[in-house]
């Protein structure tokens, strides 16, 4: 093994030991874990209170759409290990709901409103005002990847008419070039 | 001052007095909407000292008599720049500041941000560019100021006589209306 | 006498606010009874919008996350970006991106000199030291063409090598800057009108800090030392010659004392850079970036900035769209959490002179 990873190694050898769960270390200073969403309260004490890994930098919510999931991970560090732990877990998407955890950290409270508004995720028994960062929302939860945004902002704002004379520049260069336009580029594109 | 002047000649100097007092005294309202806010406190200070101009900023929309709209609006933001415009005394008037209060800019297909500013509150001068620098802000100010002295700058009056345009383009996307109505 | 709790909004509208945000207050005649934050007028769904564009095109939209420094999100976003591809950077284009980072570092310093003395009513200061941050922006300028946003930092290096006679220039600022930092200081640190308002003031518990989230200067003026440059050393950080300075605490005295020190680092580390840069590629070159695409991947990346850890937590599908780009502010916790914990029992005075020295940037919070 290498020299090196031995403090990533331990801790991903104390939290295996611990729980049931799977893990692995990505490179020095990086350490991932993929918890069940029921074990996520436990495995976040165990580190916080057991491994000393005192300060949740951040916590990030991605839709796996195809998938069905929802993605949550916690990235804890450690000011004494000097280790990044991604702790991942997934929730089902028809149905994402997910216990409360303001009481491990109290930041925990805003990103879980965030993602409450953002995604749609139910986090039973969580306090606080509903609307964290909109208002008056009445569509879909807008970071999900099926809302569009485009289309939202054709139908509700008002769209100032281009010159006539601007040309699609893009066509130009890429004639030049030889090169072929994406699909993804034209979709948006003024000439059509 | 209800006393009224028929001679035209005279009513002429007043109206140039008037304005030129007005132009040059423009007490602008602090409310850093968006990130353009960013290029005010060099405007303000030392090198481009925008002092020279008159201009200097006011802390109550009851004092001031220019709406900077420094970029983007959320629809959020912009129930509150309505708010903060309608309790402003006339003359008042408003400039778009970046290229986002014009067209949208670089937020034109985002969800939250509204694209064309004049559509929610009456607008007297666009500066473009993102973000405008100090110079370009005090040469917008400068055309606010040349429209103030022609006599052109009434749009506080145009705002109150097509209220109801106005109305309806804000509660289009503004559904949660509870704010008072000022009849001014 | 009883004394009635009344409710006061700070902000949106009001002088006293650091950017478009509102702070709601209970109040017992003077004293603060509790507070909570309310954010969301300047959500502008940028990540929303990154998934729309392509890796490159994020970049215009990347660096208006955060306004006073936009140059730590474009380092962060890139770093993540070649963590996940693999791409290596020239050694020049990693000095020169420190060249950046310190420079903007120092011109956000410059504007927080205006705005915590601005809260004190100490307005001289303001003028002086926003005034003289233009010479900064002006070094910004000649390098990447911008005042503000720079867009300078790319996946794989920087845009541009530094102009002719660049170097020079900048140690001549730096020079006049350091004369300029000895006159600040003497109009703010040994003002006693500062001193007794700062002192005891706001104060974060040394034992709570690390649990609630603080970092960066807060966090170092409770005597910690916490600083990603040296926790896990990005750039060329771990060549350079620094210190980290703490202070005991954890009152906005302590922090203000952080920044004055860090702000001579910072010209130090830039003076260091000026000197021990290397000649040769400054730029890896990407593909076409319409074609561009980054193998499937997941990466956290932090950067240290003005204000503390920022984090870029950045997902590849392996198409040449991102996606999905989670910012973390570094004020996101000092908003919220931090500032409910400590703005009670304060006198109503002090909240805009603490949100001043935690440093809380409404647009990096809600994107």
């Amino acid at each position: 093994m290498d020299n090196e990873l031995l403090k990533e190694q331990e801790l991903l050898n104390a939290i295996t030991k611990a729980y049931d769960v799977k893990g692995n270390v990505i490179r020095k200073g990086r350490v991932e874990v993929f918890v069940k969403k029921e074990l996520i309260p436990s495995v976040l004490l165990y580190v916080k209170e057991q491994k000393g890994y005192k300060h949740l930098s951040h916590v990030a919510c991605i839709d796996w759409i195809e998938q069905g999931e929802f993605q949550l991970t916690f990235n804890i560090w450690s000011h004494a290990d000097k280790i990044m732990l991604y702790v991942k877990t997934r929730i089902d998407r028809e149905n994402p709901v997910m216990e409360n955890l303001d009481g491990i950290w109290d930041q925990l409270n805003t990103y879980e409103r965030e993602f409450r508004e953002m995604f749609g995720i139910e986090f039973t028994g969580l306090v606080g005002e509903k609307e964290f960062i909109l208002e008056d929302w009445d569509d879909m939860p807008p970071m999900r990847r099926d809302f569009d945004t485009v289309q939202y902002s054709k139908d509700h704002y008002y769209f100032r008419p281009g010159r006539e004379d601007a040309k699609d520049v893009r066509k130009t260069l890429t004639d030049r070039t030889g090169e072929e336009i994406p699909d993804y580029a034209t979709k948006y594109s003024r000439e059509k | 001052m209800n006393t009224t002047i028929n001679d035209k000649n005279s009513q002429k100097i007043v109206d140039y007095i008037k304005n030129f007092a007005r132009k040059n005294s423009l007490f602008v309202m602090a409310y850093g909407t968006g990130c353009g806010a960013i290029e005010i406190p060099p405007t303000m200070t030392s090198r481009y000292d925008a002092e020279r101009f008159g201009i200097r900023g006011a802390a109550t929309p009851r004092q001031a008599d220019v709406l900077l709209i420094t970029g983007y609006l959320a629809v959020k933001t912009l129930k509150r720049v309505i708010r903060v415009y309608e309790q402003m005394q006339n003359p008042k008037y408003v400039i778009g500041f970046g290229s986002c209060t014009i067209n949208g800019g670089m937020y034109w297909d985002s969800y939250n941000t509204i694209n064309a500013l004049d559509r929610y509150i009456p607008v007297d001068v666009y500066i473009n560019g993102c973000m405008p620098r100090p110079e370009a802000v005090i040469s917008g100010f400068v055309a606010l100021q040349e429209k103030i002295q022609r006599g052109d700058a009434d749009n506080g009056k145009k705002y109150q006589e097509n209220l109801e345009w106005y109305r309806n383009n804000q509660k289009k996307i503004i559904k949660d209306w509870k704010m008072p109505d000022y009849n001014w | 006498m009883r004394e009635k709790e009344t409710t006061l909004y700070i902000g949106p509208q009001h002088p006293g606010i650091t950017g478009n945000m509102m702070v709601k207050i209970k109040i017992k005649g003077d004293t603060v009874v509790s507070s909570s934050t309310h954010v969301g007028y300047l959500h502008r769904a940028f990540e929303k919008l990154i998934e729309q564009r392509n890796w490159l095109q994020s970049f215009t939209i990347l660096c208006r996350f955060c306004v006073p420094e936009p140059d730590p999100m474009e380092l962060t976003y890139a770093r993540a970006v070649e963590e996940i591809e693999g791409r290596e950077v020239p050694e020049r284009g990693k000095w020169i991106r420190v060249l950046v980072m310190e420079l903007a570092r120092l011109q956000s310093f410059m504007l927080w000199y205006g705005g915590q003395s601005g809260s004190a009513g100490l307005y001289t200061l303001g003028q002086w030291s926003v005034g003289d941050r233009n010479y900064v922006l002006d070094l910004f300028e000649e390098l990447t063409g911008g005042r503000v946003y720079h867009m300078f930092i790319w996946p794989g290096g920087v845009r541009r090598d530094l102009p002719k006679g660049f170097k020079d220039k900048a140690l001549r600022t730096m020079d006049y800057l350091e004369k300029r930092l000895v006159q600040y200081n003497k109009l703010l640190f040994d003002n006693v009108i500062f001193q007794k308002r700062a002192q005891g003031v706001g104060i974060i518990p040394k034992d709570k800090a690390i649990e609630w989230g603080v970092v960066g200067p807060p966090l170092r003026g409770c005597g910690i030392k916490s600083d990603v440059r040296i926790d896990e050393p990005y750039e060329v950080y771990d060549k350079l010659d620094f210190i980290v300075p703490t202070f005991e605490g954890g009152d906005v005295w302590a922090r203000a004392l952080v920044r004055r020190e860090e702000i001579k680092q910072s010209i130090s580390i830039i003076r260091q850079v000026l000197e021990k840069m290397p000649e040769g590629e400054y730029y890896n070159k990407i593909p076409n970036p319409m074609k561009w695409k980054i193998p499937a991947g997941e990466a956290y990346v932090r950067t240290e900035s003005v204000r503390g850890e920022v984090g870029f937590y950045v997902v590849s599908d392996g198409t040449e769209r991102p996606r999905r780009v989670h910012v973390k502010g570094a004020a996101y916790t000092h908003a919220f959490t931090v500032l409910d914990k400590i703005l009670p029992g304060q006198n109503i005075s002090d909240v805009s002179f603490i949100l001043n020295s935690m440093g809380a940037c409404p647009p990096e919070i809600e994107r």
